[in-house]
């Protein structure tokens, strides 16, 4: 192989010399010969003949010698290339669209797919990751699919599995970090000891926890993640060993984590588990009940996940067996087990997906509308193919030239595809980052080199085969009529109908999919969030404890409140322990907290009722605009020493109280000795995201609740002036407050659609593409036709046929060839598009509005792509067609 | 690609040049006129089959080629075998002999 690649480059790097080596070396050979036969007695002159006659003739044989050489089909290909490059250049324009095509469409697909490569193909960047698995507790009959675990369930699975090597936990806290005069929230993962060590992750910087850190003495250690230092922590390489103050204690750094996605969710410090001060303490670790982790495991080398699964069930049940009373059977409780990868990707898998169905579907149909570009030019080259294969040119020979051709092309957009492709794919990875952790680790890197290079080839060579394949037949047909008139033959025009069905199949397709999601998004804007999102602000403010305590935290709280109400451009204020739109509630759902209803005892065994529960200070309701719409808001008077009261929401009281007056009415939550008596109903509230079903709500006011930390204003100004005057408030109350996650609403609420959104657009985008290019596809097929039948379209004429009826003929056939496309296209879009019913809101997949729509935008699209080339049947001159009769 | 247009058995021009180069280095010409004394004519190389040959047995590496003064005292272009042509040469002989005998059995019975 080597030798053989040395050869071609000698013969392509030599071939000047090596033409003059052969001259000399044939030349010699006749010379002797000559010498030879002047010897024998002939004249010189027929001693040269001879000489020459002998070996057959000087070129003939170079030729001979040449073809015996390695690199010939080399030589050939760069004659093809250069050819190609000619012909390109001297049709800018068909070269232009072409390769503009192309490039779209391998840009969108490269873009694409590195996501989905990056995202879901990719193996995890842990050791192993395919043996990394997530466990699920899950209450099939209350449908909770993922309860946390309690550390005695984590215990039990430790000790009865057999398929594990490990099981570690992870829990997320918020603590207040405070440098030297920082102070910071920092999102904290609480974690096993041997976290990092099963998911075999080392860190970049120090070292990992090891069991001696976990002991109830260890002094107290942190871990950082790769990305919290480098954007607090500026990246300081002396970092380790530096000491913070948390929870009271001084923690020092162990070590960085390196740039990995991190699941469940982004950390900005990890810690052991005993440094969590609810994890650690004794109760917790007592109570089976206490749930708040989740579990992750390694298999064991060479086990497969059923496996496993059938071993984790038998521990379930023997789990269940021991402790009843925890685990009623009407619960159906039950483990199941998931590898970590699927986990990490499951939300986007369907977009990544469908987005790369459509990026492909775009290609597709730039293929075919490039391969229809080229039957019309190899139509118009027919009488030079002709003569070529007249010539002697072989078949093959004319289809590879064909093929080098389109292949040139499709490199050419592959290259000036990849270098569109980093800007649509810096839009995808934010996309990708509201989907998944992984997004950090999409790149254009070698396989997605390789994957467009491919693709790149692979729709050369897919446009180039269909006109090469048509012309094979007309070649022979071309030599019987050699000089005449070509005809067309009845193959080819069908192929090139063919192409413009599919094209139009294809594009309905995406243009369907395309309004499915344009209308389910229009829905999702017209949904009312159920309170007002303009001129609101919130922000998240984090004292710590100490130095505050539970006394003087509530004196705290009212400092905020009349401070932040005196800032000028404020309307109302209110203290809250969580709010509408809230990232981190979008993500989550509602948080789960179980209830008991006077008067409706629960059935031990059965699940209770459960809902949202927020602590809300008096002026919520007036300041998210929420109404209320039975019995009262609360008020001051409503504080600690007064009746426990409560307020809920018109959705609670719906399921709760069907046919009753909640008002009046009491309910108690777990761990809360209280009854709490409730006083009035409120309008319901889109929390969890637009596209979700309203969820059920008790609020109880903060004085009588406990601590909260969310505040929410209402600004008469804008409110994205306000928000530093609310920053330079907190620290004027005290420096060592740290304030974050300051955002307006409107802002929440339009991040709250950006899947959706993103969606939207990129499939509006590929169907406004598929549109363009089937249309400029259609318009160029009969422009074709009308010059290839101006001959029998003027004939037409001149025999009475008014143009008017021609154009009209002319566009009657364009559009049937668009209906019978429409047709196939709606039959595949009613098939496909239930793909897209996970994404879709308050829209039917088969929308009958959405289908209507479409076809009438694309038929008339295509009727007009149809008009304009009909047009030219108005420049045919009957006369002259008749001359040429 | 074209095929040479021998009447030797095919494969069996690049035995008799591996043959002749077996002695010494030598250029086209002598390697034509070599073949034609050794068989006493019986052997008629075709002469426009013979260097397309030689380029491919260059190509493949059995032989290599260098210039040199030749006999008339003009530069030519002499082929010489090569480690992996002195190989092939004996593979090709045992080929041949086989072939041959075999040929020869059938013809004689």
């Amino acid at each position: 192989m080597g030798r053989k690649l040395l050869a071609i480059f000698r013969f392509l790097t030599h071939r000047s010399k090596d033409e003059r080596d052969l001259d000399r070396e044939l030349r010699y050979h006749v010379d002797r010969q000559t010498e030879l036969n002047v010897q024998r007695g002939m004249d010189t002159q027929e001693a040269h003949r001879q000489a020459v006659l002998s070996v057959g003739g000087i070129e003939p044989l170079k030729e001979e010698c040449r073809d015996a050489r390695a690199g010939r089909t080399v030589e050939a290909l760069l004659q093809d290339i250069r050819y190609g490059v000619r012909v390109l250049l001297k049709n800018p324009g068909f070269s232009a669209a072409a390769v503009l095509t192309l490039a779209l469409g391998i840009g969108a697909n490269t873009a694409i797919f590195s996501v989905v490569y990056g995202v879901l193909l990719r193996p995890l960047p842990y050791r192993d990751g395919a043996q990394l698995v997530v466990l699920h507790q899950q209450l099939k009959q209350a449908q909770i699919d993922d309860m946390p675990f309690s550390v005695k369930e984590i215990n039990d699975y430790c000790d009865r599995n057999h398929t594990l090597t490990g099981i570690v936990e992870h829990h997320t806290m918020n603590f207040l970090l405070i440098g030297k005069d920082t102070a910071e929230r920092v999102e904290t993962a609480v974690v096993s000891a041997n976290f990092f060590d099963v998911l075999g992750v080392k860190p970049i910087l120090g070292r990992t926890f090891v069991m001696a850190d976990d002991r109830k003495d260890a002094p107290a250690v942190l871990i950082l993640s790769y990305k919290y230092w480098q954007t607090h922590q500026s990246g300081d390489p002396n970092i380790i060993g530096k000491v913070f103050q948390m929870n009271n204690r001084p923690h020092t750094v162990l070590g960085v984590l390196p740039p990995i996605p991190q699941y469940p969710s982004e950390s900005d410090v990890y810690m052991p588990t005993s440094q969590c001060p609810s994890r650690s303490s004794p109760a917790f670790i007592q109570d089976r009940n206490s749930r708040m982790m989740t579990a992750f495991a390694r298999l064991k080398p060479g086990t497969p996940l059923d496996k496993a699964q059938a071993d984790l069930s038998v521990a379930a049940s023997q789990m269940v067996a021991a402790n009843p009373d925890v685990y009623p059977s009407k619960y159906g409780y039950q483990m199941a087990v998931a590898p970590l990868q699927n986990e990490l990707t499951q939300k986007g898998r369907t977009a990544f997906l469908v987005l790369l169905a459509g990026a492909g579907f775009v290609l597709l149909i730039a293929c075919a509308n490039v391969a229809n570009l080229l039957l019309a030019r190899v139509l118009k080259l027919e009488r030079e193919f002709a003569v070529r294969a007249a010539l002697g040119a072989s078949r093959g020979r004319l289809v590879r030239q064909l093929l080098t051709e389109s292949v040139m092309l499709s490199l050419v957009g592959g290259v000036l595809g990849l270098a569109l492709a980093p800007a649509a794919l810096a839009v995808l990875v934010k996309f990708a980052a509201r989907l998944t952790t992984r997004a950090a680790e999409v790149h254009i890197d070698l396989p997605v080199l390789l994957f467009t290079m491919l693709m790149s080839l692979a729709t050369g060579v897919l446009f180039g085969l269909l006109p090469a394949f048509s012309m094979g037949q007309w070649v022979s047909e071309a030599f019987k009529q050699a000089g005449g008139r070509i005809t067309t033959s009845r193959s080819r025009h069908r192929m090139r109908s063919l192409l413009v069905v599919a094209q139009v199949a294809v594009s309905f397709v995406l243009l369907i999919g395309a309004g499915l999601m344009v209308r389910s998004f229009s829905k999702l804007q017209q949904v009312s969030p159920g309170f007002q999102p303009d001129h609101l602000v919130t922000l998240r403010f984090s004292p710590g404890f100490p130095p505050y305590t539970q006394e003087t935290l509530p004196p705290l709280l009212d400092t905020v409140l009349r401070k932040v109400k005196a800032v000028g451009g404020v309307q109302s204020v209110a203290i809250t322990s969580g709010f509408p739109l809230n990232p981190s509630g979008i993500v989550n759902g509602p948080n789960a907290n179980e209830f008991q209803i006077e008067g409706h005892p629960v059935p031990v065994d059965s699940p209770k009722p459960q809902t949202t529960l927020r602590f809300v200070t008096p002026e919520y309701f007036d300041t998210i605009r929420e109404p209320v719409v039975k019995g009262r808001a609360f008020s001051d008077h409503d504080d600690a020493k007064a009746l426990p009261v409560a307020i809920v929401n018109q959705s609670l009281a719906r399921h709760r109280w069907p046919d009753e007056d909640p008002i009046g009415k009491r309910v108690k939550f777990e761990r809360d000795p209280r009854w709490l008596q409730i006083v009035g109903v409120v309008g319901d509230v889109k929390d969890y995201g637009l596209d979700r079903p309203f969820a059920d709500a008790v609020f109880q006011p903060v004085k009588q609740a406990g601590f909260s930390n969310r505040l929410v204003v209402r600004t008469s100004l804008d409110p994205s002036a306000v928000s530093p005057l609310l920053r330079a408030t907190f620290h004027e109350i005290d420096p060592h407050i740290a304030v974050d996650q300051v955002e307006t609403m409107e802002r929440l609420e339009y991040d709250s659609m950006a899947s959706p959104r993103v969606m939207t657009i990129l499939l509006g985008i590929f169907a406004g593409l598929a549109l363009v290019i089937s249309a400029s596809g259609i318009a160029a097929v009969m422009a074709l036709s009308v010059t290839q039948r101006s001959h029998e379209l003027g004939i037409r004429m001149a025999l009475g046929a008014e143009r008017s009826k021609i154009v009209g003929m002319v566009v009657k056939q364009g559009l049937s060839l668009a209906f019978v496309g429409t047709l196939i296209g709606m039959a595949g879009a009613a098939l496909l598009a239930r793909t897209l019913s996970t994404m879709l809101y308050d829209t039917k997949p088969t929308d009958v509005l959405t289908f209507l729509a479409v076809s009438l935008v694309f038929l008339s699209v295509a009727a007009v792509a149809c008009f304009i080339p009909a047009r030219q049947v108005t420049a045919i001159d009957p006369l002259s067609a008749l001359r040429q009769e | 690609m074209a095929k040479p247009k021998s009447d030797l058995l095919q494969g069996t021009l690049d035995l008799l040049i591996l043959k002749t180069l077996e002695l010494e280095p030598m250029h086209g010409w002598g390697i034509s006129q070599r073949i034609q004394q050794i068989s006493e004519d019986v052997l008629q190389v075709n002469q426009g089959s013979l260097y397309p040959a030689l380029h491919r047995l260059e190509d493949q590496g059995w032989v290599s080629a260098s210039w040199k003064a030749s006999e008339n005292n003009r530069q030519a272009k002499y082929y010489q075998l090569t480690a992996l042509g002195r190989r092939q040469l004996v593979s090709e002989k045992e080929n041949w002999l086989r072939l041959s005998t075999a040929v020869a059995r059938i013809v004689g019975a």
